[in-house]
């Protein structure tokens, strides 16, 4: 057997690297603008770097079962549902984009609550997780847009890098995106969930930040920047999150509906 | 008149050899008719084989598929592979071709799925090659009903099979592209896979040498990372052709220890070699007869003596023309299936599958093919090999002698001669091939430039801690490089990836760009595509004009649509071929940083290098005469560099030689030798460091031409004498063959003294007359008695460049 070969351990010099990676001229550049900001961020540190929000509005005339007939589901009761949605780093998948805000609609004492948790250093996201699974147990019905695709499988690599259970893994799942699109495509621009928010609950959102903007917003906050528009995050994804339960009821009266339209067309004939 | 005469008397010498042959007796008559033209002759003697039974520890259901299969026992090197996986050491095995290589994985593997439920993950340089693989896993499968569950997974999976292969894939087949841009980055998605994960496989560990090879090197760091992550440790069984270091590169690749095993237990027949020089047909002058003239006529005798023939041709252009000399001989009748079959890359996959399943039929008598069949392609066994032209390196050589020879059957290999100044000087002294030393693997994958790459892909998968090591290195400096860059966060001990991107995408492995061409054929209103063009060869082969032949079928480019990457052709019939006209130019951008070179002075910074198609010859067959010139009009391939270059003023050049064409020779020398010791400085593949001497203005580019001198090309593509020049600044470019550069310049500048009185050593060391390979490059027999040789005018331009002596 031959010996290794020995590679001498070098010690780089920075200057060259920082020349060859091209990062010179970004250096000279400030980091920050020099005026003054504010760094509040809404809610409690219920960990150190992870924060919690929670607030409730009142909805007395929800239906305490939901048809998902649309979704190709029986019914779910009202309590199992847990609508959600997460914030994130970015689009380009895999293991580099991460979530650092999750947000979730119940119903809880007749209400309908929205809890969000959100980190504010990297190291909290493991209680974050941590604190998302509290919140599901084994009859949870998850509601999302796109989630599917998107949220639930990004959380799924989140939990495996953090070396916890998942908790989504084999709950039902409504997506919602999926229904809207069989219904909608042929009649909306798109279907978009902001569209459909528009078009089904009469929901326009006013100074909304774009959920593309997010990932900027975070890393503004936690690279030592203003907190001004992580808080606009905050609104963007509770207003997401109430709308899914809008959205969720509106789908629901689908069934009801058809059937009456059948019926209509039936005393036509 | 003299092409007819000729062809009538090698008539003549088909029918006195139209009786079945093998290697050993064609070899000789070969020898005996034409002595004139074999430069050299000698056999490789072949020895028994060396058998075991099959192992006792084998799982039952695997010997009972193998024996199905009809092995019922193994090679000796089988043996001790298995013997070695199975001890938990990884393994190298480079035996020659044919030896059976692929039972040294399969068996091990195989056994570790069957008994423990554990994964194999395996990398071969090809889709081609892992196709194969697969195949062949799943015939042993088959005969022995053993559930192992093998798949391959490249760039043509469907996104719905994906999933089904993450998770039930007990083998799965694939490539370092994939491995780096699709598997690593979504590590967590295969958890189950890693988490199992046993035996990691590559195969034809020679090829990933260069810059190729230390991206590779890299990428198994970031999956030994990853394996650490779901707390595996796989163990490695690597399987390499002949090469110089083949344990060194193994080593260096995996950055563990490894077993080599090199003797083969497998049996093969006596190879007759024969090194063929085309006879002399103008003494004058000095000229031979074409290569391709040799290569048709021997390959035409050993078809006739009734022997399964591949021929190597150097380029797809001559695949096509060989393919068409032999198709007009032996498949004039079109009702037959083709007993000619020619073999690219280029075609269609399933055209390529079709070739290879007819070739390991037996259907086949002859193939053509370019450097594509000297992987393992499984084609069967073949008689004779012939190379028209030397391949350019040793490895490559006696890996596509190594072709030919069923079990104990003799076999024959030719390497025709070019006129080439290196293929003749190999026919002049043969123990350049025989005698030395296969080349070298070469990796440098602590390069600073892949190693940031790579490195940041590996921060894209898992964060790295305060302390943590990448390869030999603590990775802490180019972390902060890339935080300051913000794609990376640090907070405390961890540097967590943080930028809304995807690393590996802007990372390429191989330096080719892509964007292949589609070949559609207009025929009769037909819209078909017939053949696919990689990036790289359509400028030289899809021009608006060009023959592009497609087993050996002529069509013309009509249109080339450059931007969507399609052309359009029609059927033609013509009794030419066309073949382009390039040549490659340098300029400087910016200069870096310069200093004196003796007399004259180096410098590093970035270049513009451009290749320009400027036209076509067309070429009729047989007779190879000129019968016309068309213009192309494409896009320059244009390519932004770094590199390192070495100039001497006017004056000093005057001073010194006698004249302008001494003094450029003399650079051309020096470019050789300087590249010579450069590759070795950085550890680079040839060809990932290229040479070119042109004028320091960017004006003119030159080469050696076929006569061995140096050769003057204006900015206008056509030829320019030095006297002529108004200025005459000769200048010698190292560059690194990579868009944006690769890092392997600059440290070259800085050791710019070194290397030139390196090469100075080497020149001046030689023990060649006038010059040759092993310095300043091939040089023609007439040039040994020239009284200023090429390698003098080498060494006084070193001299001038500051070599110590």
């Amino acid at each position: 057997m031959n010996r290794l070969p020995q590679r001498a351990s070098t010690t780089i010099d920075l200057a060259a690297l920082r020349r060859m990676a091209g990062v010179r001229e970004r250096l000279g550049q400030p980091r920050l603008p020099p005026r003054n900001f504010s760094r509040d961020v809404p809610g409690d540190e219920i960990f150190p770097g992870l924060r919690y929000l929670e607030q409730c509005f009142a909805w007395p005339d929800a239906p305490s079962e939901l048809d998902l007939t649309f979704a190709r589901l029986t019914t779910a009761r009202r309590e199992h549902l847990l609508h959600f949605d997460t914030e994130t780093t970015g689009l380009a998948g895999g293991t580099g984009t991460r979530a650092f805000m999750i947000g979730a609609a119940d119903w809880h004492d007749g209400g309908l609550r929205v809890r969000q948790l959100y980190i504010t250093t990297m190291a909290a996201e493991a209680a974050m997780l941590r604190t998302f699974s509290e919140w599901i147990d084994a009859d949870t019905v998850l509601v999302s847009y796109n989630g599917k695709s998107y949220d639930a499988p990004l959380l799924a690599t989140r939990y495996r890098l953090a070396r916890m259970a998942n908790p989504l893994a084999g709950l039902t799942h409504v997506d919602l995106l999926h229904p809207m699109r069989r219904r909608y495509r042929q009649i909306w621009e798109n279907c978009k969930m902001q569209t459909a928010e528009r078009k089904l609950l009469r929901i326009v959102r006013e100074d909304d930040l774009p959920g593309s903007e997010a990932p900027r917003a975070w890393l503004t906050y936690l690279r030592g920047g203003s907190s001004g528009d992580l808080v606009r995050v905050a609104a963007h994804n509770l207003q997401d999150v109430r709308s899914l339960s809008g959205l969720l009821v509106e789908a629901h009266g689908w069934a009801a509906l058809d059937a009456q339209d059948h019926s209509l067309h039936g005393n036509e004939k | 008149m003299a092409a007819y005469l000729k062809a009538r008397l090698t008539d003549e010498a088909d029918s006195a050899l139209a009786i079945s042959h093998d290697g050993s007796t064609l070899a000789r008559r070969l020898s005996d008719k034409y002595s004139d033209r074999v430069a050299t002759a000698f056999t490789v003697f072949g020895r028994e084989g060396r058998f075991v039974p099959l192992p006792d520890d084998l799982p039952s259901g695997l010997s009972k598929a193998l024996m199905a299969r009809g092995i019922e026992r193994l090679y000796s090197h089988q043996q001790e592979a298995w013997e070695a996986a199975r001890s938990g050491r990884n393994v190298l095995v480079s035996t020659p071709t044919a030896s059976g290589k692929t039972l040294c994985y399969t068996l091990p593997v195989v056994s570790s799925v069957l008994e423990a439920g554990a994964k194999a993950l395996y990398l071969f340089p090809t889709k081609a090659l892992a196709q194969d693989q697969v195949a062949e896993l799943l015939e042993l499968n088959r005969a022995g009903d053993l559930g192992v569950k093998a798949f391959t997974f490249d760039g043509d999976t469907p996104g719905d099979a994906r999933q089904a292969i993450r998770l039930h894939g007990d083998v799965v087949v694939s490539n370092p592209d994939m491995l780096h841009q699709a598997i690593l980055p979504h590590h967590t998605k295969w958890a189950q896979f890693f988490e199992n994960l046993r035996y990691v496989v590559i195969d034809e560990i020679h090829t990933y040498r260069g810059v190729f090879g230390s991206h590779l090197a890299n990428v198994l760091r970031r999956l030994r990372r990853i394996c650490a992550f779901y707390g595996v440790r796989p163990q490695f069984i690597l399987c390499s052709a002949t090469i110089g270091n083949a344990t060194e590169h193994a080593q260096a690749l995996i950055e563990d220890e490894v077993v080599t095993i090199t003797r083969s237990g497998a049996p093969s027949g006596d190879k007759h070699i024969l090194l063929w020089n085309p006879p002399v047909i103008n003494p004058d002058l000095g000229l031979r007869a074409s290569a391709r003239s040799q290569t048709n006529l021997i390959a035409r005798v050993a078809i006739k003596a009734k022997m399964k023939t591949l021929v190597f041709a150097q380029s797809r252009l001559m695949v096509e023309v060989l393919t068409k000399y032999l198709k007009d001989v032996f498949d004039h009748d079109t009702r037959l299936p083709p007993r000619i079959r020619a073999y690219r890359g280029g075609y269609l996959p399933t055209e390529r599958r079709e070739v290879e399943r007819a070739m390991r039929a037996g259907d086949v008598d002859g193939i053509v093919s370019t450097s594509a069949l000297e992987l393992g392609v499984d084609i069967g066994s073949l008689d004779a090999v012939v190379l028209n032209g030397y391949p350019g390196s040793i490895a490559a050589t006696w890996q596509r002698f190594g072709r030919a020879g069923r079990r104990q059957q003799p076999s024959l290999g030719v390497l025709v001669a070019t006129s080439a100044p290196l293929d003749q000087y190999l026919m002049r002294h043969p123990a350049f091939l025989t005698e030395a030393t296969p080349e070298q693997a070469r990796i440098q994958p602590d390069q600073p430039l892949i190693l940031l790459d790579h490195i940041r892909c590996a921060a894209f998968e898992l964060p790295f801690i305060a302390g943590d090591a990448f390869g030999p290195d603590d990775a802490g400096p180019y972390l902060q490089v890339l935080a300051e860059a913000e794609v990376l966060h640090q907070e405390g001990e961890r540097w967590e990836w943080i930028a809304d991107s995807y690393p590996a995408n802007a990372v390429s492995l191989r330096s080719v760009a892509d964007g292949n061409f589609v070949v559609v054929d207009r025929t009769e209103g037909r819209q078909t595509i017939i053949a696919e063009v990689d990036y790289s060869a359509a400028a030289l082969t899809l021009y608006e004009g060009a023959i592009h032949m497609i087993q050996s079928v002529p069509y013309q480019v009509e249109k080339l649509d450059w931007e969507g990457r399609k052309a359009y052709c029609t059927r033609t019939r013509v009794d030419y071929y066309t073949d382009a006209i390039d040549y490659t130019k340098l300029k400087e951008l910016e200069c870096f940083d310069g200093s004196k070179a003796g007399e004259g002075s180096a410098r590093h910074g970035e270049v513009h290098v451009v290749r320009r198609v400027s036209g076509y010859k067309k070429i009729r067959y047989y007779t190879h005469e000129n019968i016309g010139y068309g213009p192309v009009n494409l896009p320059d391939q244009e390519l932004h560099s770094t590199a390192v270059w070495w100039q001497l003023p006017q004056s000093v050049l005057d001073d010194t030689f006698r004249s302008r064409q001494h003094a450029l020779d003399g650079f051309l020398g020096a470019a050789y030798a300087l590249h010579t010791a450069a590759v070795v400085a950085v550890m680079a593949e040839p060809r990932d460091l290229q040479k070119a001497v042109g004028s320091g203005d960017g004006g003119w580019s030159a080469q050696v031409d076929a006569a061995g001198r140096g050769q003057i090309r204006a900015p206008d593509g056509g030829l320019a004498l030095p006297d002529a020049l108004e200025r005459f600044l000769p200048t010698v470019y190292l560059y690194d063959n990579f868009p944006g550069g690769v890092g392997l310049s600059e440290p070259l500048f800085l050791r710019a003294p070194e290397l030139v009185t390196h090469a100075l050593a080497t020149v001046e060391g030689c023990e060649c007359k006038a010059g040759c390979p092993a310095c300043v490059g091939p040089v023609l027999a007439a040039d040994e008695n020239r009284e200023e040789t090429p390698r003098a005018l080498t060494a006084r331009v070193l001299r001038l460049l500051g070599a110590a002596a």
